[in-house]
């Protein structure tokens, strides 16, 4: 587009913006002055915009702990504490709160007598496993009936060396240990099951979903965990009553079924049983070798089997404390009313400053390559380490990714999709996996049918390699910047989203009120910006790599 | 309440007290309970228009000035329920580049640069049932946006460059359909629930991805996009009158359609089957289960909207508490009503577990779904359903669009404007044997037909205590190679290959010395359910003789050529080969690999590009140029063997035209020669059987006796 033509565009916006603003009175452009805020002697902090349009409001809680909180042997329990937060309180969910104390007691002693004996019977069971293995063949189905004693041994049989030596193992050791560990095990089961008889299954959630609440869910991330839905406007004391109770009194009832079962499932679809979830998992314990970001916020398996309720209780205890908890309510509400009901319904979270967790990753010495083998089809992603969110260069990141890849006139789209035609899709963006610690500025591609990863890489660095060299256009850093504008426009639209963006700026930034700089950060940046940045990011020692090269399947 | 001695009074006051408490038995207030709901405020109708302009397109327009955007969105009737079968993907294509490859006037390119540069966003879709456009734009860019939204759905110019863009991003997709288990337990169970053919359950394949020209797509937006097939929605921040005025003018001079819809696709009831996709890298099976529902405007629609939200349609379920809070199977259950506004709907069940409980855990749904259908729900059950979906029905109002949006489908399926209310009412009148009734008429638990992903092997049960199984194939079948047009480095290239594979195969000298041969071999093929074996001999004198003895489960058959004449003798009598028939045998002698490679100089022999067969990387030639036909030799690009042969051929079975393939299994050494040990045949990628060669004898001593009559 040529540069005189900017001007005229840029004029028209302003005076569409003084015209809106006489015409209406009220716009986005006094939105920062109608959001109140106010903190709780605890430090809890609540914004609140009023838009009385609808009879509705919609509320983020976002509570500053995620997985990069997480030390080695609790990793993915950020990710079961936001679970067992819809478990309910002592006054919801339970028929009888105080028996429900001591079968949870017995419970949790259960499983730490089951713990122990699964951990204990790993090397027995390793070892009796390779004694069966040794057992010729022809021997192995009499052995195994001999041993689960549902046959006699016919007399003329004769045991060999190898089934001897098994089966001393075990009766000497293996088959006390096995009883040992189906005993603890039902005793667990028994536990569990006594302690459920006092659960009211899912009343919280119950309640919420009968009093019309809508899209009610929570999600954790390597930064934060963030608890949300949207309420009919009438019920703002209850949501107060029911947000204010499980952040300060939550009761973590069906602790081991719910990290055993649901929380298991999940992280089957979402990581063992999904190839790019697999792929994504060891790409992160590559790329970030000391810092939080090192590990997923699912969780390692064997974490999550091992992690018990006094584990979850600690991390609770320590993290969901009034700094480290935002609250934003946007919608049919009065700012006195939500101000009320806070003060009633949130003051008993503790205050507190939990010390951060601050392992800074070292720089990168060289290259890292993951090549995955698998049957799903090629993928190409590229990691490159870049500092966290509220470094003076993050505007820069935001730049290059997008000019880089992100729409339909970014390079890696003209490039890879449009003229090429290699890839269906050649993204960048930055703040992978998070933003809150440093990060990485991920690319990615996945090629059309018969093109390999290495096609992939061979044509984004052609890409990268240009804008290092020759920076970018004057052109394309002011679509960038009208992009910026428009999208915080769009932003600013809807309950929920705007409720999301002011605890997002809240708890990253640490004002809400940046979210109305984002604009001007972005317009400060220079050409001279992008190439200084580019250079020191683009730097191939400073890459972690992870392909999926195809294997053959069968037919 | 006990306490309680007028039945009428109590019944009034329970009334009263559900209206403003929720959830709960007003005799034991739980403290959540006593909490203050004061009334509603008033869900205010927003202002907005609806025009009918004189072309026959329906506008809905509501201004709202809070943030300087402005949002269109056209809704068209089209959709891939009306593509034929055998250009899958022709819909979802045209959609796409109407928007990719711009309009007579602004190349898809422009339109990009134009859109991003400004923030803005134009997008175009066709998707089953319907399609259309979308843009949202600054207040300032308002013009442009709804200038580029008429171009695009008026003049698309469907360029040649981005028409192939589509097709790789297509094929792609079709590449990788099978990479994630939830697409795969989707897209399938779309196939056992509505029939492989249905309009709904198909999907593209390579071959009719390929099938798909520039004017298929030209004449496809010819035929639907039309302005009285259109209804669009603007809001925003705009004046109602002038932006009427604007869409008139944007419009102006399109032409209405000339023929009316065709009538919708029938959607079938089905008996139950219940259908397996074996999959053995997973660790956790998808299930889904289902059967056709019924339309919103059925009488038992409210009744199934109730019964669901205590079923499956929440949080708090059924389903939610049995299979995943109590027994902890499952993080995804759930279930949906199968209601819908245009077709009815699928009544649905899904669940995903891990591999140990995949039966239990669809014994555990199926379980909760009966329960549905044979007893009552409680009071509490059925008030707290009641108090979830009237409380939340004010979120339907959330959005100026959404509630615009709403009263076009409405008016596309003919539903009445007060349809809400009455419905808000059926539930609030709702009784317990009402639930009931509606949840047996609609829901059939013993007819679902059931879906399932996973690793079969390791599952706590076979599935088949509901219903015969069936072993669901999602091999993805090979596209269709591509024959570009002859160069000449693809002919000297593809002839190099060629003699390379002779090379392999013996050696020229090898084959020119070739004067006759004989055979022995065993043809195993199962057909129609029965193991057949025939044992074939064969004895060749070249340049023009054959002799071949099959002896088959029905008799022995003889055919014989014998230079112009030939003849076949067997169970059903004698008869002379004759005209086509015996050309037909002449050209074999010359055709087959063997006659191939000892005539290569006749042949016309084109290199495609490599490509992979069975996960082996080949080099395909084209081989043409005696006889009507070709074949494709796909010569294994280590070995420089022969690994496929492709030729077009007629089914043994129905006599259809089919791709014959044969895979070469193994090899033998026989008189020098490198020989086919082991081959396979297919018909279109179906195996039909294979073939051990057990002797090959080159130059035998030949009785000529059994080439005279």
């Amino acid at each position: 587009m040529p540069l005189k033509n900017r001007l005229p565009a840029v004029l028209t916006v302003l005076i569409v913006m003084i015209t809106a603003v006489g015409a209406m009175g009220r716009t986005y452009l006094d939105l920062e002055d109608q959001v109140h805020e106010f903190t709780l002697d605890n430090g809890v902090r609540f914004l609140v915009l009023e838009k009385h349009d609808v009879p509705v409001f919609s509320f983020r809680t976002f509570v500053n702990v995620g997985s990069a909180n997480e030390v080695r042997g609790i990793t993915g329990l950020s990710h079961i504490l936001e679970h067992m937060a819809f478990k309910g309180t002592p006054e919801i969910g339970t028929t009888d709160y105080k028996a429900e104390q001591k079968a949870m007691a017995a419970e949790d002693a259960a499983f730490a007598a089951f713990k122990e004996i699964r951990l204990a019977i790993r090397p027995v069971r390793a070892r009796y496993q390779q004694l069966l293995d040794r057992i010729p063949a022809d021997q192995r189905e009499a052995y195994d009936k001999l041993v689960s004693g549902s046959e006699v041994t016919p007399p003329d049989f004769t045991l060999g060396p190898e089934a001897k030596a098994a089966l001393d193992y075990y009766n000497d050791e293996a088959k006390a240990m096995e009883d040992e560990y189906a005993a603890r095990r039902q005793a667990f089961e028994d536990a569990k099951d006594a302690a459920r008889e006092f659960v009211v299954t899912n009343e919280y959630g119950k309640i919420v979903e009968n009093n019309g609440g809508q899209g009610m869910n929570a999600s954790t991330s390597n930064d934060i965990t963030q608890y949300f839905y949207n309420m009919p406007s009438n019920r703002l004391e209850l949501w107060a009553y029911l947000e204010g109770s499980r952040m300060s009194h939550p009761v973590f009832r069906e602790f081991y079924t719910e990290k055993d079962g649901p929380v298991t499932e999940e992280r089957r679809m979402r990581t063992d049983n999904n190839p790019i979830g697999r792929l994504i998992e060891q790409f992160e314990n590559l790329m970030f070798m000391a810092n939080g970001y090192h590990h997923s916020t699912i969780g390692y398996m064997s974490d999550i089997q091992n992690v018990s309720r006094a584990d979850c209780q600690a991390y609770f205890h320590r993290n969901y404390v009034g700094s480290n908890i935002t609250v934003a309510v946007v919608g049919d509400v009065d700012y006195k009313d939500v101000r009320k009901y806070a003060r009633k319904y949130f003051a008993d979270i503790p205050a507190g400053h939990p010390e951060p967790v601050e392992t800074f990753e070292p720089k990168q010495l060289g290259e890292k390559r993951f090549i995955m083998e698998d049957p799903s089809q090629p993928l190409y992603i590229a990691g490159y380490h870049i500092h966290n969110v509220r470094h003076p260069d993050w505007p820069v990141y935001e730049v290059i990714a997008d000019v880089l890849g992100q729409g339909r006139t970014s390079r890696l789209y003209k490039n890879l999709i449009k003229d090429q035609k290699i890839a269906v899709n050649a993204m960048a963006m930055p703040g992978f996996p998070g933003q809150k610690y440093d990060t990485g500025l991920l690319v990615f591609a996945m090629p059309v049918k018969d093109k390999t990863a290495e096609d992939m890489e061979g044509a984004i660095d052609e890409q990268i390699r240009d804008i290092v060299d020759h920076g970018i256009t004057a052109e394309e850093l002011e679509a960038v910047k009208q992009r910026a504008r428009a999208s915080f426009i769009r932003g600013l639209d809807g309950n929920a989203g705007m409720a999301s963006q002011l605890a997002w700026y809240q708890t990253f930034m640490g004002d809400w009120r940046e979210l109305f700089r984002e604009v001007d950060r972005i317009d400060a940046v220079t050409l001279d910006d992008v190439q200084r940045v580019a250079a020191e990011i683009f730097d191939v020692n400073n890459r972690t790599v992870a392909i999926i090269k195809t294997t053959d399947q069968e037919s | 309440m006990k306490r309680m001695k007028n039945p009428i009074l109590s019944a009034v006051l329970a009334l009263v007290v559900v209206s403003v408490t929720t959830g709960g038995a007003a005799w034991a207030r739980k403290p959540w309970e006593k909490i203050k709901i004061p009334a509603l405020h008033e869900i205010r109708m927003p202002d907005y228009e609806r025009v009918e302009l004189d072309n026959g397109m329906v506008l809905y327009l509501a201004e709202d000035h809070e943030l300087p955007l402005v949002n269109m969105r056209a809704t068209i009737d089209v959709g891939s329920i009306y593509e034929p079968a055998d250009k899958v993907g022709l819909a979802a294509m045209t959609g796409t580049v109407m928007r990719s490859g711009g309009t007579e006037t602004h190349d898809g390119d422009e339109i990009d640069e134009m859109v991003e540069a400004r923030g803005m966003s134009v997008e175009t879709w066709i998707g089953q049932t319907d399609g259309g456009a979308r843009v949202s734009a600054l207040t300032e860019d308002t013009q442009l946006g709804l200038d580029l939204l008429a171009d695009i759905l008026r003049h698309p110019a469907f360029p040649e460059d981005k028409i192939k863009l589509a097709k790789e991003q297509q094929k792609a997709s079709i590449s990788r359909r099978n990479d994630d288990p939830m697409t795969i337990a989707r897209r399938e169970a779309m196939v056992a629930v509505f029939g492989k053919d249905h309009p709904l359950a198909r999907y593209p394949e390579y071959a009719t991805i390929a099938a798909v020209t520039r004017q298929d797509m030209i004449d496809f937006h010819d035929t639907w996009f039309h302005p009285d097939r259109m209804y669009m929605v603007v809001t925003g921040d705009f004046e109602t009158a002038a932006m009427i005025d604007m869409i008139k003018s944007a419009f102006a001079g399109w032409e209405k359609a000339t023929t009316p819809l065709p009538p919708d696709p029938e959607i079938p009831d089905l008996p139950r089957t219940v259908n397996i996709v074996d999959k053995d890298d997973l660790t956790q099976t998808t299930i889904i289960m289902g059967h056709k529902g019924i339309r919103a405007d059925s009488p038992w629609y409210a009744g199934v909207m109730v019964g669901n939200r205590i079923l499956g349609g929440g949080f708090a379920t059924r389903l939610f508490n049995e299979i995943r809070s109590r027994q902890g199977l499952a993080y995804s259950v759930g279930s949906s009503p199968g209601t819908g506004f245009r077709y009815p709907g699928l009544f649905m069940a899904f669940c995903m577990t891990k591999s140990g409980t995949s039966q239990k855990a669809a014994e555990g749904v199926l379980a909760e779904i009966k329960r549905m259908t044979t007893e009552p729900v409680t009071q509490e059950e059925l008030e707290q359903a009641k108090d979830g979906i009237l409380n939340s029905e004010v979120f339907k109002f959330d959005t100026k669009e959404e509630i615009l949006g709403r009263m076009v489908m409405f008016e596309r399926y003919g539903y009445p404007a007060d349809f809400l209310k009455q419905y808000q009412q059926q539930v609030r009148d709702m009784t317990v044997d009402q639930v009931l009734e509606a949840c047996k008429e609609v829901w059939h638990p013993d007819r679902m037909t059931i879906l399932a992903v996973g690793d079969y092997q390791d599952w706590d049960g076979d599935f088949s205590e509901f219903g015969p199984v069936n072993m669901v194939d999602i091999t993805i079948p090979e596209p269709a190679l591509e024959i570009p047009e002859a160069t000449p480095e693809s002919l000297a290239r593809g002839k190099q290959l060629m003699e390379a594979a002779r090379e392999a195969a013996g050696g020229k000298a090898l084959f020119d010395g070739l004067k006759s041969y004989s055979s022995k071999s065993k043809l195993s093929a199962t057909i129609q359910g029965m193991d057949l074996t025939f044992n074939i001999e064969k004895t060749v004198v070249y340049p023009d003789k054959a002799y071949s003895v099959q002896k088959t489960p029905f008799g022995t058959m003889t055919s014989v050529l014998a230079g112009d004449k030939g003849w076949a003798s067997g169970p059903m009598g004698d008869k002379d080969l004759e005209g086509k028939d015996l050309e037909q045998a002449r050209e074999e002698l010359l055709t087959d690999t063997i006659g191939v490679f000892k005539n290569l100089d006749r042949f016309q022999c084109q290199a495609l590009e490599p490509t992979k067969v069975e996960g082996v990387l080949c080099y395909p030639v084209h081989v043409s140029g005696v006889g009507d036909d070709y074949q494709i030799f796909f010569l294994n690009a280590d070995t420089g063997r022969v690994y496929m042969v492709q030729s077009p051929g007629i089914s043994p079975m129905t006599q259809a035209p089919v791709t014959q393939k044969v895979f070469v299994d193994d090899y033998m050494e026989a008189d020098g020669f490198t020989m086919p040990a082991s081959l396979r045949l297919t018909y279109d990628d179906e195996l039909f059987g294979t073939i051990t060669v057990q002797e090959f004898q080159a130059n035998p001593k030949v009785d000529m006796a059994l080439f005279t009559k």
